[in-house]
């Protein structure tokens, strides 16, 4: 389209037909007042700040809502301009309370700035504040509607942003302000704390609920979120070197953009607890007691090495961290394969649900193509598995809903429960609790018989698609239909939706740690082959990595079985081109996953561990099992930031930092490499991870390397080379392709279909009549040891109940608010009891994290994604009541 | 204390499915519920907000917005006192201060007995009529004590009679 050219302020500009006043302005360098706008969200002229004149007619416009047009004349600073801004200032501030004083928004207020830059102090005009009483019973958002200017940020935010519409405005006129349904107060209404709209309100309306500080922060600085697998960039303030608030960096090319969840906004107070560990501890005598780094690592280094001399490498275990950086899980497992020679190295993402994928991925040569987040929003068509992403990763959550609400993307959710994202589906498959494979073959079957699947695709890049077919020409659709619980209507109504599309798969945990978790995953994937939904960033299988890095300590060799860059241990060429590098002898030896060095060190053939930044001791099932298995130890190394359960049973503890108190990058579920800088310093002598685990390379024998950080991402650039972008300033990059997929064309080998087969049926247990379902919540991350520690999250008196349907309420004679005891066969937790009407029955919803995560101790401790293994998600209890005096 | 209405979820559903595929359904829907039951049920908000895809804070928005709509149970007889300029001169005040004390009622309230709701208009466009009321839809001009009175005799006539609306 041709451009169009006007004048402002008498300069010629040319501007996009169909762009605003504001806009053409605002690239050119022109500025203009706002109060109403922002350039994430719709334009609606509410605030009229942004008057400006047509030279022409003198018609004052709010240039936020004006059109360019052909040859206008703007004037954005008139003497009429500024009369009536200035006469719309008075107003509003006639219209605020006078607290600018306490007001918590300080500097930042958008308000004071605008009327500081016209000049208005006095009103001069009749004071008329509506004054509305102080909301903070909640301990996440402050709300003082007395401060509001009626702008719809806030709205527009909740309505376009995270699509959750807990507000609205209400009432008009002088009483018009936002609420919710039922004008209830937050924490009654469906607002999910994402605190989106605070970080956007212009005026100290909404504020972020803070009993440590008031005002603006001394200095703040961007990072990435050290929670879940999103990685949302975060703008931290800080005072006196803590971190005192955090929201968004509303950048355009981060991920959140504006957005945040409830455990990014408001869980990271959990950085100054007194929890934290400030200096390395060695056990003397039995106890714990404080020491120099100089005789902690010294020790460390002589107890590994000696360990290992008597007792084999295999002795050895470390465990890696889905939370620490690329550069630290690098350098970790470096130390474990060149200097203690053990291929015995993990990380906590396997546990959840990475293994699984995994599992898959070996069929597309290491690595699922990731698929970017944006993509989804234009997607042909979405199925969401397993996941309930409005909880465990909000921000996907949003991307689903932006794409369904907004652009219209029909979407299929696939989960027994009516979770977050159903009110948004084109279609819900309320299917029966681990039959998802099933699912999948049948959808696969029907789109076969209707000959709707991508020949071109499937002779380009697969093999074995005769078989394959094979298998769905002779699929039993009706099986199906009684497995998974779902009316062959239905089916053909989701094939109907999939139909001739390039599909986006999410798939979540539900899947990744469920008993059929491989069987499902390898499903999905022939699904993805056959309809050629594979292979560009535009379409894909999304993976819902729930750690902020457990992709990234994959990718670095962080894992068993998988060297850096995801090859192989057991290749002999990948191993010789790691031993060319390191100059070391590598094992052949494939290596032990964490379950397997727990049950190693119950025989007494591991004899030392060293765990970085993680807590089996409270996210693992089986936790006796596991303290017994670990006091079997000869050494414990535990480093990290907070003194948890596993530290507990160290010898040695050494104090690490927190993502916000050190410099490096972290992989997000998309492949996005963001590096990042520190924004306040580790607390009292607590070192960088990085730093700490040099110093331990050093002493143990590699006195001539440098691994300082620069030196670690040169090496990581240089040999794995998925991540030659990798930045050394903050900012982002992607990681290249690491699959056989990418490079399909020439030098790719063909993808292989796998055989179809049913699910194994459910185990039944007459003890045990529920199916008993773990669940994450958006208030918690993984096990909680770090969430657990936020005063907002556990000052927030919701979550945490245990949901089942009216059908089996009844028939336990149950109601809302009682107290049960849900109990399988290898452990039990007493929670609240929440009635839902939307639950079929015979489930049984458990949200992990809450209570010192007692909810994983009703499953066994086996490891996701392995045959025989029935998940860490499912499994069968019985629920009784319990008096209240009897807890 | 008012005793709190029943809610009749037959008609209410029925309503709601009758517009559930139109487009711009949701005011025609919230007349048809103020015109049935008087009043739009809080509890009916979820239902229509589901049916027609948008948010319950959005439909309560709307609800709130309008004068023509109302949370909460009205009178059976809502009576309407013009406050405009021209019914201002001819001693509207004085007829709302009557109907007050008459009714036993402040503006926006409802009597117990879900017969009268008094409220204010800022102009019924009837100022040749002044001062004026409306009953419903019936305009009462030219007003004074006496007339109020008698007007007030004709809705109170079938007392007793009916449980209101």
């Amino acid at each position: 389209m041709e451009e169009i050219t006007l004048t402002i302020n008498g300069k010629k500009i040319s501007a996009r037909p169909g762009s605003s006043i504001l806009d053409a302005a605002t690239e050119n360098g022109i500025k203009i007042p706002t109060l109403c706008h922002h350039r994430h969200l719709t334009p609606v002229g509410a605030c009229r700040i942004c008057l400006v004149e047509d030279e022409k007619s003198g018609r004052i416009m709010a240039s936020c809502v004006t059109p360019v047009s052909q040859d206008m004349a703007i004037r954005t600073d008139s003497p009429t301009v500024r009369r009536h801004r200035t006469n719309i200032v008075r107003l509003m501030m006639a219209n605020h309370p006078e607290s600018c004083i306490v007001c918590s928004r300080g500097n930042k207020c958008e308000l004071r700035q605008v009327a500081a830059d016209l000049g208005v102090g006095i009103t001069g005009l009749y004071p008329m504040p509506y004054y509305r009483g102080l909301e903070q019973a909640n301990p996440f958002i402050i709300r003082d509607l007395s401060k509001c200017i009626l702008c719809g940020r806030c709205i527009r935010a909740d309505h376009e942003l995270v699509v959750v519409g807990a507000i609205d405005y209400n009432l008009r006129g002088f009483r018009s302000r936002p609420a919710t349904a039922h004008d209830m107060p937050l924490e009654k209404s469906e607002c999910t704390f994402c605190g989106t709209c605070v970080s956007l309100c212009p005026t100290g309306a909404l504020s972020i609920g803070n009993p440590r500080y008031v005002g603006s922060p001394e200095k703040e600085s961007a990072t990435v979120c050290g929670f879940c697998g999103v990685g949302c960039t975060l703008v931290m303030g800080s005072v006196d070197g803590q971190v005192v608030e955090t929201n968004p960096s509303h950048e355009d090319e981060t991920v959140n953009q504006s957005t945040l969840c409830v455990r990014g906004h408001f869980a990271h107070d959990f950085l100054n607890v007194k929890e934290r560990l400030t200096r390395p501890l060695i056990r003397k005598g039995g106890e714990l007691s404080p020491s120099t780094w100089e005789e902690a690592l010294n020790l460390i280094s002589e107890r590994l090495l000696s360990i290992k001399k008597t007792h084999g490498p295999q002795s050895l275990g470390l465990y890696g961290s889905s939370k620490c950086t690329n550069e630290e899980n690098y350098l970790f497992q470096r130390i474990a394969r060149s200097l203690l020679e053990t291929n015995n190295v993990d990380n906590g993402g396997n546990v959840n649900g990475l293994s699984t994928m995994n599992a898959v991925a070996q069929r597309l040569g290491g690595s699922i193509p990731p698929a970017r987040l944006s993509a989804l929003e234009d997607a042909e068509v979405i199925l969401v598995i397993g996941a309930d992403p409005t909880q465990s990763l909000p921000v996907v959550g949003y991307f689903l809903k932006r794409a369904s609400r907004n652009n219209g993307v029909p979407m299929i959710v696939a989960d027994p429960r009516k979770n977050g994202l159903v009110p948004f589906a084109s279609l819900w498959l309320p299917l029966s609790p681990q039959t998802d494979s099933d699912l999948i073959h049948a959808l696969a079957a029907i789109l076969y018989k209707r000959e709707a699947f991508d020949a071109r695709y499937i002779d380009r890049f697969t093999q074995g698609f005769d078989l394959y077919q094979k298998g769905l020409a002779a699929f039993d659709l009706g099986r199906a239909s009684r497995s998974t619980g779902l009316e062959s209507g239905l089916m053909e109504e989701a094939a109907d939706q999939l139909q001739g599309k390039k599909i986006a798969f999410v798939v979540g945990q539900g899947v990744l740690l469920q008993r059929n978790g491989v069987q499902t995953m390898h499903a999905l994937l022939n699904l993805a082959l056959m309809t050629g939904s594979l292979g560009d960033q535009k379409r894909g299988i999304y993976i819902l990595a729930s750690e902020n890095n457990g992709i990234g300590a994959l990718d670095m060799g962080c894992a068993p079985g998988f060297l850096p860059g995801r090859g192989l241990v057991t290749d002999e060429a990948r191993r010789e081109y790691w031993e060319r590098i390191w100059g070391v002898r590598l094992s052949p030896d494939p290596g032990l996953s964490m379950v397997r060095m727990v049950e190693e060190a119950e025989k007494g053939n591991l004899k030392a561990l060293y765990v970085m930044g993680e807590n089996p001791l409270r996210g693992f099932p089986e936790i006796e099992r596991v303290r017994r298995a670990f006091q079997n130890l000869e050494f414990l190394v535990v480093q990290d930031i907070l003194s948890n359960e596993t530290g507990a049973l160290a010898d040695v503890v050494l104090p690490g930092a927190a993502f916000s108190e050190k410099a490096g990058s972290f992989t997000n579920l998309e492949g996005r490499i963001q590096s990042f800088e520190s924004v306040v310093l580790p607390q009292g002598e607590a070192k960088p991870d990085l730093e700490i685990l040099a110093q331990l390379a050093y002493r143990m024998g590699q006195a001539d390397q440098d691994f300082s950080l620069l030196k670690i991402r040169r090496e990581i650039r240089r040999v794995i080379p998925a991540y030659s972008e990798l930045r050394d300033d903050p900012g982002q990059s992607w990681v290249t392709e690491m699959g056989d997929l990418g490079q399909a064309d020439e030098e790719g080998h063909p993808v292989e279909f796998t055989p179809i087969a049913f699910a194994a049926d459910r185990l039944r247990d007459d003890t045990y009549p529920l199916e008993g379902i773990l669940t994450s919540t958006r208030l918690h991350l993984g096990s909680g040891t770090r969430t657990g520690l936020s005063a907002r999250i556990t000052g927030f008196s919701q979550g945490g109940d245990v949901e089942l349907s009216f059908e089996d309420a009844a028939r336990l004679d149950l109601v809302n608010g009682d107290q049960v005891r849900v109990s399988s066969k290898y452990g039990a937790v007493a929670r609240r009891v929440r009635v839902k009407k939307d639950l079929p029955f015979g489930l049984v919803y458990i949200p992990v994290a809450f209570y010192g995560n007692e909810a994983r101790q009703l499953v066994a401790l086996t490891q996701p994604g392995k045959e025989e293994s029935p998940g860490w998600m499912q499994v069968s209890v019985k629920v009784e009541k319990i008096e209240n005096n009897e807890q | 204390m008012k005793e709190r209405k029943k809610v009749d979820w037959e008609k209410i559903e029925g309503i709601i499915k009758k517009h559930k595929n139109q487009k711009w359904a949701l005011i025609p829907l919230l007349q048809e519920i103020q015109e049935t039951f008087g009043y739009v049920p809080p509890e009916s908000v979820e239902p229509i907000a589901e049916a027609l895809n948008v948010f319950p804070s959005q439909v309560q928005g709307v609800i709130t917005f309008y004068a023509g709509f109302s949370l909460e149970p009205k009178g059976k007889y809502v009576i309407r006192v013009c406050r405009g300029t021209a019914c201002h001169v001819k001693g509207g005040k004085s007829i709302l201060r009557f109907l007050k004390k008459e009714l036993g009622l402040e503006e926006g309230e409802t009597s117990s007995d879900y017969r009268f709701t008094l409220e204010t208009a800022a102009c019924l466009g009837a100022c040749f009529l002044a001062p004026a009321m409306m009953v419903n839809k019936t305009y009462y001009g030219k007003l004074s004590p006496p007339k109020v009175t008698s007007i007030m005799s004709q809705y109170n006539k079938d007392k007793g009679e009916t449980q209101g609306p």
